[in-house]
């Protein structure tokens, strides 16, 4: 059993040890206004735990005494929601005398793609509300080559999005507002070698939408448009170098902005231009689930056995280049 | 064949750049040439390539009256995006390195940190310093390529980033060799710097770390 708790999602995934997902629940945490508080996604998470683990047990048709192997995800993410995952994976484990391990959501996203996409050695790019990387395996680790040195993709468009008043997520709704333009208008492009800064772009399509032009001149299609373009364009750009200093055969687009068909498309474009296999993560497991949680977990099992319970502490602010990885090497 | 212009094939695709070896009126060279990427809308590809090509062209021709080893340009052409340059014969480093021995690593790493330092000193930086952007000839002279992300800058902040991000490729690619090529490549550094200014490039060695603990996820313990 897998349990993902880093931020808005609440998941529960059963995964054999072979590898068949055998059920997934996922229960999201939707703001009525502004973005992802912390301590209201606790609340829900905290009210909702038990009903999640019990619909993933029924989906599965098991009891909770069949499960074998708790993971569950200790970093990186917010605080309070991580400690929930850690406080009920401990609970579980202690209650059913079964071995508990942690595991880094980042890898996680990483290796549920290698085994849904049928994989071997991809570069990745992850893009989601929370983190925006660029990592491929490389002297025992996951080596990050390239990242958002401010704020993550994702987090840039649905800010965006809420400025200009449409509900969270927004990554959707915006990405068929920019399929309805095809005017450009000129925003900061910034790629530093393989990292990517947002921060402007974002500042300067708020001002955009301040700006006397937009009201005259322009609508939110157009802006939508030129945000994606030119985000998506940075994003493709830094993925290509990555994949010609690299020179891996294979590309992987994961996470949850990997939904948007505009940046499958250009990520795909690349990939053939090097002769390499194009491959999204399916949705449902591209974005946060417990089930990517419960077989890095496995595949960590495997490596490395449990961890002890003093070795679950949450650590919100690992990154993923810090944590060798034994079942590659 | 004296005066003919011939493109043979295409040795190397870049990220951004296809490498073309050519002739040029009876010289060998490299065609660079920034194809036009099919993923971005016109707009956001032609102001990138012309941009680049202009810039790369103008910061290879500065660079070299400095003495550093770049590859002497022939033509810049930003209608077409191509930028004609002599062609060097060598290796990658990032490829060579593995089979080099210690002592060689440490000179060519020391000799990259002092072509470095002179740019920085002239108020260049390379902006993408990887060791594939870097050539070893069979004579272990050095050619640092690829201006493409060019820019012009006095400030530490920027020079920092620019050694920075050599030290990440040296962790990332050759994490065996990483202390050993480090140690060496700023010792090579702080010598092109010295004694013209050594106070500017400690400041630039020590804002190094203040960089690093500005990226995303550091630990708590390393923050300043």
């Amino acid at each position: 059993m897998g349990i993902e708790s880093t931020a808005h999602t609440w998941s529960v995934g059963i995964v054999d040890f072979s590898g068949n997902v055998l059920s997934l629940v996922n229960d999201m945490f939707i703001p009525e206004k502004g973005g992802i508080h912390p301590i209201l996604v606790r609340e829900q998470h905290l009210n909702n735990f038990i009903n999640v683990i019990n619909r993933t047990l029924s989906e599965a048709s098991i009891s909770i005494r069949d499960i074998d192997l708790i993971a569950f995800s200790k970093s990186p993410g917010l605080g309070p929601i991580l400690k929930i995952g850690a406080q009920v994976s401990r609970l579980l484990s202690q209650l059913l005398d079964i071995p508990i391990v942690a595991v880094n959501h980042c890898i996680a996203h990483v290796e549920i793609g290698r085994l849904m996409c049928k994989i071997e050695d991809p570069l990745t790019l992850y893009v989601s509300g929370g983190n925006t990387i660029v990592s491929a395996f490389e002297s025992e680790r996951y080596q990050i080559f390239g990242e958002t040195l401010d704020i993550p993709i994702g987090n840039l468009i649905d800010s965006f999005a809420r400025d200009v008043g449409i509900p969270h997520p927004g990554g959707p709704r915006v990405e068929q507002l920019a399929k309805k333009s095809s005017k450009y208008l000129s925003l900061p492009y910034v790629v530093k070698g393989m990292d990517l800064s947002f921060s402007g772009l974002y500042s300067a399509v708020k001002r955009l939408l301040e700006s006397k032009d937009f009201r005259n001149n322009y609508n939110l299609n157009d802006v939508a448009h030129s945000l994606q373009e030119t985000a998506f364009a940075m994003l493709t750009e830094v993925t290509e170098r990555a994949l010609a200093h690299t020179g891996k055969k294979e590309v992987l687009l994961t996470g949850g902005v990997a939904a948007n068909k505009n940046l499958q498309e250009k990520i795909k474009y690349i990939s053939d231009e090097h002769d390499a296999r194009f491959e999204v993560v399916p949705v449902r497991y591209a974005g946060d689930n417990g089930a990517m949680i419960g077989w890095t977990g496995i595949l960590r099992y495997k490596a490395l056995g449990e961890n002890t319970i003093s070795d679950t502490q949450i650590n919100p602010k690992e990154r993923m280049d810090q944590i060798t990885i034994p079942w590659r090497s | 064949m004296e005066n003919e212009i011939v493109m043979e094939k295409v040795i190397h695709k870049g990220a951004e750049a296809n490498l073309v070896y050519g002739h040029w009126f009876g010289k060998e060279v490299i065609f660079k040439h920034r194809i036009p990427k099919g993923y971005r809308i016109e707009q956001i590809d032609k102001m990138l390539r012309t941009k680049r090509t202009l810039n790369e062209g103008k910061a290879l021709i500065r660079v070299k009256s400095y003495g550093i080893n770049v590859p002497q340009v022939y033509e810049i052409d930003t209608k077409n995006s191509t930028i004609v340059m002599k062609h060097i014969k060598g290796q990658k480093l990032k490829d060579a390195l593995k089979s080099l021995t210690n002592e060689q690593k440490v000179n060519i790493l020391k000799n990259i940190g002092k072509n470095i330092a002179i740019l920085h000193k002239n108020g260049h930086i390379h902006g993408d310093i990887t060791t594939s952007n870097i050539i070893l000839t069979n004579t272990e002279e050095i050619f640092i390529i690829d201006f493409g992300l060019h820019d012009y800058s006095d400030y530490i902040e920027d020079k920092s980033t620019d050694l920075h991000l050599f030290k990440r490729v040296l962790i990332s690619s050759h994490g065996n060799d990483f202390c050993l090529c480090y140690e060496a490549f700023l010792e090579g550094y702080r010598n092109g710097y010295e004694p013209e200014n050594i106070k500017e490039c400690k400041e630039i060695i020590k804002n190094i770390k203040t960089i690093e603990t500005r990226g995303r996820y550091v630990k708590k313990e390393d923050r300043i």
